[in-house]
């Protein structure tokens, strides 16, 4: 082991026999559409807490595996802090911050007071209508052909045009905006993300010059409009906030919706089973993303704290893995079995986090899921994966479907 | 059977109001309304599906015999 690499060296509270030395997500993106079920094997091989010298190009970190102590952690922000843990403001020289996702209690609330009314279930129930008639043109225009690229298809379009309605920015901006996704979440190239957060500020900052000379009904216009301890926004919190819902709402319900319809596809009896009965679908989506998770996030720790074995010192980062948590066989039997049945779908999972960063957009995403589900059943036939192509899974940053095509029989006389 | 809920770890996850509509209302905000309730008879196999679909563990259930409906100490009360 090379003491001398700064990024590398072990720190002196991490006992010998709780290092494991290897990438989490080099080795999950290795495993491909293997990856959940090996996932789930760790809790079998790993200490409860292990720590592991890098993950991707970022440094060691303490990796807990269980939902328990990852609830523990999530539910004690002032132990566990969430700031300053993404590139973007950094990478352009600026300090700004993504509110609220990189703010710590108590300020954290005041953002998210901001946010919370657009996105409740009653918010949510409003937008059906919208979101059906926007998967329902996607899928109108691809069902019929008996093949699809289900990225470019449909996972991609879907939730920016969701996003671009939401926010009240124009429609026709959609490719600009899964391009950017693309590059900024999915790229491994510090000079490309960079490149791209600028221009996505770029944007967003001229969006909100425009809405400041001439305020809408849109997103940007409420933000404008709204008040943090009596006084207004300022430029950089409106850009934080922004960009924030770009990152959180876009690429998370596209990489979701992917190894779903991948499940789907490599399963016809459970694609079968939800045809036959509709109703299951809003289990089957609580199944799906207790079984298929994709966010790591990281904390910060703010003072020396003991978790079972794990002696954790101030500045320590520790990687909230939501795919570790919800393929613990503490909580869930058999984890590694996808089960519509199972308990009903009442069995809570941590795929939405936990404590006061829950995510805002869980409703809004939990509806997108359940539609596309949904309208994808009854409009095209019994889809599998497509032949002469392999689907490719990645487990960098956000895991998702990097690659995955369908195909279906079309009936001739229609 | 009584309902506890403390009100303030609520993260508005809003899965008890999802499995159990009728009983868990949530504010405009979409975090829970309510510190707690009675539950009436007939509803406590939902009122206990509606605990346990909670993320964050926050509602909790005190069995004790349940009040006669109608007593006016029924769903949705603060205590
Ligand atoms: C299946 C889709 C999604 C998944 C799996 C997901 C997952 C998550 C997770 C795990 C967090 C917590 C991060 C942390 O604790 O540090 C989070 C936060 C957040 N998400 Fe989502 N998300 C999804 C969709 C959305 C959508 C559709 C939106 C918005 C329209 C959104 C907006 C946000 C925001 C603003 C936060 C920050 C909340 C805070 O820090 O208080 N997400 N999301
Ligand atoms: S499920 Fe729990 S955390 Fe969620 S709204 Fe209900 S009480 Fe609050």
């Amino acid at each position: 082991m090379n003491t001398d690499s700064v990024t590398n060296a072990i720190p002196s509270n991490v006992p010998a026999h709780l290092v494991q030395d290897f990438d989490l997500w080099a080795a999950l993106t290795a495993q491909g559409e293997n990856a959940y079920a090996w996932a789930a094997k760790l809790h079998e091989s790993m200490p409860p807490i292990f720590w592991v010298p890098s993950l991707g190009f970022l440094p060691g970190t303490w990796i807990p595996r269980r939902s328990k102590d990852l609830r523990r952690i999530l539910q004690d922000p002032e132990t566990f802090s969430s700031a300053g843990l993404t590139p973007y403001p950094m990478l352009l020289g600026e300090s700004w911050r993504l509110a609220p996702l990189e703010v710590d209690p108590p300020v954290h609330a005041k953002y998210r007071a901001l946010l919370n009314p657009l996105f409740t279930p009653k918010k949510v129930n409003a937008l059906e209508e919208d979101i059906r008639q926007l998967a329902t043109q996607l899928i109108d225009d691809i069902a019929q052909t008996g093949r699809c690229d289900f990225n470019e298809d449909f996972a991609k379009p879907f939730p920016t045009l969701i996003f671009l309605k939401l926010m009240g920015w124009p429609l026709a901006d959609r490719p600009l905006f899964q391009h950017w996704t693309q590059t900024l979440i999915k790229s491994s190239d510090p000079q490309v993300v960079t490149d791209n957060a600028r221009e996505i500020t770029g944007w967003i900052r001229a969006r909100i010059a425009e809405c400041r000379a001439n305020p809408g009904d849109d997103f940007t216009s409420y933000l404008l409009a709204s008040q943090i301890d009596g006084r207004p926004l300022t430029d950089d919190e409106m850009l934080g906030i922004n960009f924030l819902i770009f990152i959180g709402g876009l690429d998370t319900v596209t990489s979701t919706i992917g190894l779903f319809f991948r499940h789907l596809a490599r399963n016809p009896e459970q694609q079968a089973q939800l045809r036959a009965d509709p109703s299951l679908i809003p289990d089957a989506v609580e199944e799906m993303l207790r079984s298929y998770s994709i966010v790591n996030m990281r904390r910060t720790v703010t003072r020396d704290v003991q978790i079972g074995e794990a002696t954790m010192k101030k500045g320590d980062i520790v990687l909230i893995s939501t795919e570790l948590a919800n393929l613990d066989p503490e909580v869930f039997d058999q984890p590694e079995k996808v089960d519509f049945l199972r308990s009903a779908g009442h069995a809570p999972h941590m795929a939405f986090s936990y404590g006061v960063h829950r995510c805002v957009g869980s409703h809004l995403a939990r509806r997108e899921l359940r539609i596309a589900l949904e309208l994808w059943l009854t409009k095209v036939p019994p889809f599998r994966i497509a032949t002469g192509t392999t689907p490719r899974f990645n487990a960098f940053g956000i895991f998702g479907m990097e690659e995955l095509h369908l195909e279906w029989d079309v009936e001739e006389t229609r | 059977m009584k309902i506890i809920i403390d009100n303030k770890a609520c993260a508005g996850h809003a899965r008890c109001n999802e499995v159990a509509p009728g009983l868990y209302e949530l504010d405009d905000n979409g975090y829970i309304s309510t510190a707690g309730f009675d539950v009436e008879v007939g509803q406590q196999a939902l009122a206990r599906r509606g605990a346990r679909a909670c993320p964050e563990r926050v509602i909790h259930i005190v069995d004790e015999p349940a009040n006669p409906p109608g007593n006016g100490l029924n769903k949705g009360q603060k205590q």
